[in-house]
């Protein structure tokens, strides 16, 4: 079931234009969304959520255009730029008290549950946390109103080995659970870990949407890992 | 919008905007501009800004189930929340000058401007000025507050300074009238206080709405 389908969309800048991007994303899946930096991922990200303004194209969610159903649909997704900065001396206990007002399906046992798997403390503040910690704190907002469709904006960059292992663990625990991931990275082994597809984006063009499967047969070579494979992809195309 | 208000309070506020509320004690300042007292309580309001910056209080916003329609509603609603705490108690006290110490010698000797439901009215004016002017222009990209704060700034000072003079003005002296004298003249300062300040709010949020509708965040 397809849970967010993008068409065309398109962005100019003076500087980069993100081109006709065209995907789907399916409900218990994890598409893994990987480019350079400067690609245009977070761009595509920021445009399916209204925060930057599309010069064209259409988003919708669960079936509904995004223009004009924002709330309902925010209500049903979880969004995060990877590390919390907001609020950073208010305790985390402060901030997910007010958060749970916003969210008609605010779980608070989903709430205590994942703060005791991820090893939280409530009365902790972000400025006290690991950067690790603050995507989990993140995450934890998003898992308690029961998201079924989480758009997640780089959370392995700055994390340590252990910690993104942990945080694809838990990707792949969702898509069990039938959440859709869909989260951008530039680490490729991330994606290689848990993704089921991958969407490949350059220059602010998608390049490929297809399985891990399909992408490696399409673009890879015999042997390549997929760092070797975008490694050897961007040299090309630096060179063109 | 009751949520908003209350992220607002609970989180985006800086503690000392509500400090700032004892600004509407400058009414009761003999041989002071009182009228600096709507300038200090919007100075107030201006560190809350500062602090929902520096909290980046938007980008949490972003992750609720709000549009930027709401955000915006929402700072307008802590914001005139504030402003109608600050003019009640301005109030109240310009009603026990205007009754209890009308014939007080500090206020009767008093070279500058009295309280009176004049002061109200121009301390109304100050307040649309502050939603139509600092608001509206941090909205125009949802960051800046310095180049707002100035616009706002200049006028404000302008218009403390024209009602401290205005009743220096031959046949103007009316408007500083004691306790109940020239009623009339006064509760048509205020009305026009009033009908200015819904007006230049009403503006406000509605291009606050059309301008933070266009940031690219």
């Amino acid at each position: 079931m397809s849970v967010c389908e993008v068409k065309n969309l398109r962005k100019e800048y003076p500087s980069f234009t993100l081109d006709d991007a065209s995907f789907n994303l399916e409900a218990g899946t994890i598409t893994g969304f990987i480019g350079r930096n400067g690609a245009g991922k977070t761009t595509t990200i920021k445009s399916m959520l209204g925060y930057v303004h599309p010069t064209a194209g259409d988003i919708s969610y669960f079936g509904m255009p995004f223009a004009g159903n924002e709330n309902i649909i925010k209500q049903r997704i979880g969004y995060s730029t990877g590390m919390v900065n907001y609020y950073p001396k208010h305790k985390l206990r402060e901030i997910a008290g007010v958060t749970k007002r916003f969210f008609d399906s605010w779980d608070d046992e989903s709430y205590r549950r994942y703060l005791k798997t991820f090893e939280l403390n409530e009365e902790k503040t972000p400025s006290e946390l690991s950067d690790g910690m603050k995507v989990k704190f993140n995450l934890l907002l998003a898992l308690s109103h029961r998201a079924e469709l989480l758009i997640l904006d780089e959370p392995t960059s700055g994390l340590d080995p252990f910690s993104r292992d942990e945080l694809t663990d838990l990707f792949v625990y969702l898509k069990n659970q039938g959440v859709a991931v869909f989260f951008s990275t530039h680490v490729t082994s991330d994606i290689e870990k848990c993704a089921d597809r991958i969407l490949y984006i350059r220059h602010g063009k998608i390049v490929l949407g297809d399985t891990a499967e399909g992408f490696r047969a399409k673009l890879g070579q015999p042997g390549e890992t997929l760092e070797e494979t975008m490694l050897r992809l961007e040299k090309e195309a630096r060179n063109q | 919008m009751k949520n908003m208000l209350y992220k607002e309070l609970k989180l985006a506020a800086a503690g000392i905007s509500y400090f700032f509320l004892a600004s509407a004690l400058f009414t009761m300042i003999p041989g002071y501009p009182i009228l600096m007292s709507g300038g200090f309580l919007t100075l107030g309001l201006f560190y809350s800004f500062q602090s929902m910056r520096e909290k980046h209080d938007i980008e949490y916003s972003l992750l609720l189930p709000v549009s930027k329609a709401d955000i915006v509603k929402g700072k307008y609603a802590f914001v005139l929340l504030l402003e109608g705490i600050g003019f009640v108690l301005c109030a109240i006290l310009t009603v026990v000058r205007m009754t209890f110490l009308k014939a007080s010698p500090v206020y009767l000797e008093n070279a500058l401007m009295g309280a009176n439901l004049v002061y109200l009215g121009e301390l109304l004016l100050i307040f649309g000025l502050f939603n139509a002017i600092f608001v509206r222009g941090f909205f125009k990209t949802g960051y800046y507050i310095g180049k707002p704060f100035l616009c706002y700034g200049i006028p404000l000072l302008l218009l403390i300074g024209l009602a401290e003079a205005a009743h220096h003005i031959p046949g103007l002296g009316l408007l500083n009238a004691f306790g109940t004298d020239e009623i009339e003249i006064q509760l048509i300062a205020l009305a026009c206080g009033v009908l200015l300040f819904v007006l230049l709010t009403f503006v406000g949020i509605r291009q606050s709405v059309k301008s933070f509708e266009k940031v690219d965040l």
